[in-house]
């Protein structure tokens, strides 16, 4: 659609309304970024400072002494880690064997699948905190990967399903004349076709999870808390360091907003679970 | 991604085959690990949390259940306070979804008419929703801080508002709403985007020549093509609304005064903080029903749409 010539979004309106929505968005995360590099008395100051002298300060003080974050990050990347290889594995296999096969009551396991995906998180820790309980799970980092897996496998298998749908059978069809058996044909020349829909997917359940705080909330114990608990740790019920928070809050934010942004051309298609594709 | 080859009919049918003849086809056995892990971490958790909710649970020393048929259930119904919870959470959903809605249309046709840098505002604009929501709760709290929150200061230096946002009803509640506003309307925006552009350039250039104003062009011509887009995005923040929960906990936790106890919240403090399971269990599962009526209406788009295989 051209401009409109003389109509509300002309050429004076529509930058204007821009840099409305870019300041809406950018000044949080950016005072969060600038805050971190910030002498905590700065930092405290009744009316915003802009100019200070850089200080890495509070970045050292999450990397030293007792409250060091190494750990933290290390538990999320294992539970998340784990939870995402084995949901895109799983979900690139089902999803391929969903797309591809017509049996009857093949929409109830869909929706099915669909369903677990979008089941309240609320409802799913309460049996999985009694039964983890049970089962010793509760406070290792194997409980916190299979409640990641509760929203990443349904995740998985409905977008690698939506991805596959989008691939005409022919070219398997082909290969399989050709003497390739089922699984090659899946191997060899479909799997290869959906690499982007296998990142876009790996990346939104990495996403999922490394950000996920309810689960871990509810079933780490010391050993295996993760950084969004670190995170929520700094939080005390007399004071809150705004230095070191908005320092792990930089930590835990930007990984995922320069992965998630790598597969920006995918997002869509993953994020509406395949109901909507392109840009 | 807009390139989409549909599966011929002709093809769909000689795949059409009984899923377990002579053992499993290729497809199930492709389908069957994931169905089986799911079944694991789903099924019987849902079997447990029906007997829950059935039961008085207690949890010293070890678990005991002990049968109370539906005393949990008709507790629910009687309960005020978790009938003000769902108000709270009706009066979040319809406040934060909406505002999501028509911010997310506003910012996706803002860049929509942007030619210059439309790359970079778009990646600048989906930032926040990459974010931990407990990140977005704890960086709302220090920017809303009575005493050096930059969002208080302006609202102060302005003469807005000058008290504590998060210690007030009204204003706690706005502003939890907002945060969750502020990480997910990028979403819709993203959404309703893809849907601008797989619309035909044609019609709307056609439209332009015969003079319409660009707003009877939005009204009459794109907003109906769109439509379908637009529900789709309705639909998924719908769901993840009723779910929302970590800014909640990191900021006002329920408080004051119950003003932003939505249902989640309330459940995760009926059994983590007075230990009653079963009657949370309840909770739960009147959440999950709401949950599934979603989903069915999502599926039924999606099958509308001819989207779902």
């Amino acid at each position: 659609m051209k401009p409109a010539r003389g109509g509300v979004g002309s050429r004076i309106g529509l930058p204007v309304v821009l840099g409305v929505i870019l300041l809406w968005t950018v000044v949080p995360l950016a005072w969060m970024v600038l805050s971190s590099f910030k002498p905590t008395e700065d930092l405290t100051a009744t009316t915003p400072i802009l100019a200070f002298a850089p200080t890495l300060e509070h970045y050292d003080a999450l990397f030293s002494g007792g409250n060091n974050i190494g750990p933290y990050i290390r538990n999320s990347l294992i539970a998340a880690g784990i939870s995402t290889v084995v949901a895109v594995v799983l979900g690139c296999l089902a999803g391929y064997g969903l797309a591809r096969s017509r049996f009857r009551g093949k929409d109830h396991v869909a929706f099915w699948i669909i369903s677990q995906r979008m089941a309240p998180i609320a409802a799913v820790i309460l049996p999985l905190f009694v039964i983890f309980r049970f089962t010793g799970l509760l406070g290792s980092t194997w409980g916190l990967i299979v409640a990641y897996l509760t929203f990443n496998l349904p995740f998985a298998i409905w977008i690698m399903n939506a991805f596959f749908s989008e691939l005409s059978p022919s070219l398997e069809e082909a290969a399989m004349i050709d003497g390739a058996t089922r699984w090659s044909a899946f191997r060899d020349v479909a799997l290869p076709l959906v690499l982007p829909g296998i990142a876009t997917t790996a990346i939104l359940c990495l996403v999922f999870s490394w950000n996920d705080y309810a689960f871990a909330v509810t079933f780490s114990g010391p050993d295996s808390q993760t950084l969004p608990i670190a995170a929520s740790q700094l939080v005390t019920q007399t004071s809150i360091d705004w230095g070191q928070l908005t320092a792990i809050g930089t930590i835990v934010v930007a990984p995922m907003i320069l992965v998630g942004l790598i597969v920006r051309k995918w997002l869509v298609t993953g994020l509406t679970l395949g109901a909507v594709t392109g840009e | 991604m807009a390139v989409t080859t549909r599966k011929a009919p002709a093809a769909a049918a000689r795949h059409r085959r009984p899923l377990l003849r002579r053992g499993l086809s290729f497809e199930g056995k492709m389908l069957s690990p994931a169905l089986l892990v799911l079944a694991a971490v789903s099924i019987f958790p849902f079997i447990y949390i029906i007997a829950m909710s059935l039961s008085s649970v207690r949890m010293i020393g070890g678990i005991s259940f002990d049968w109370v048929g539906l005393d949990n259930w008709t507790r629910l119904f009687g309960d005020g306070a978790v009938w003000g919870s769902w108000l709270r959470s009706i009066m979040f959903f319809v406040l934060s979804v909406g505002l999501q809605m028509s911010l997310g249309i506003g910012i996706a046709l803002a860049i929509y008419e942007t030619r210059r840098g439309r790359n970079i505002i778009t990646s600048l604009v989906l930032m926040p929703m990459f974010m931990a929501p407990v990140i977005v709760g704890l960086l709302g709290r220090f920017l809303t801080d009575s005493t050096y929150g930059l969002y208080a200061w302006f609202l102060d230096t302005i003469g807005l508002y000058n008290g504590d946002i998060l210690g007030s009803r009204t204003s706690a509640f706005l502003a939890v709403t907002l945060m969750d506003v502020w990480e997910w309307t990028p979403l819709i925006a993203l959404i309703v985007l893809a849907g601008l552009t797989s619309m035909p350039k044609q019609v709307l250039e056609a439209a332009a020549i015969d003079g319409a104003s660009y707003w009877s062009r939005l009204r009459d011509i794109v907003l109906p093509m769109i439509s379908g887009v637009i529900i789709v995005a309705l639909l998924i923040r719908s769901m993840d609304a009723i779910r929302y929960f970590d800014i909640i906990t990191n900021t006002t936790n329920g408080g004051p005064a119950d003003a932003t106890k939505i249902v989640p919240i309330r459940l995760y403090e009926t059994a983590f903080r007075f230990f009653d399971l079963g009657y949370a269990a309840a909770i739960g599962l009147s959440m999950l029903a709401v949950t599934i009526l979603m989903a069915n209406l999502f599926m039924r788009i999606l099958k509308q749409r001819g989207l779902a295989r």
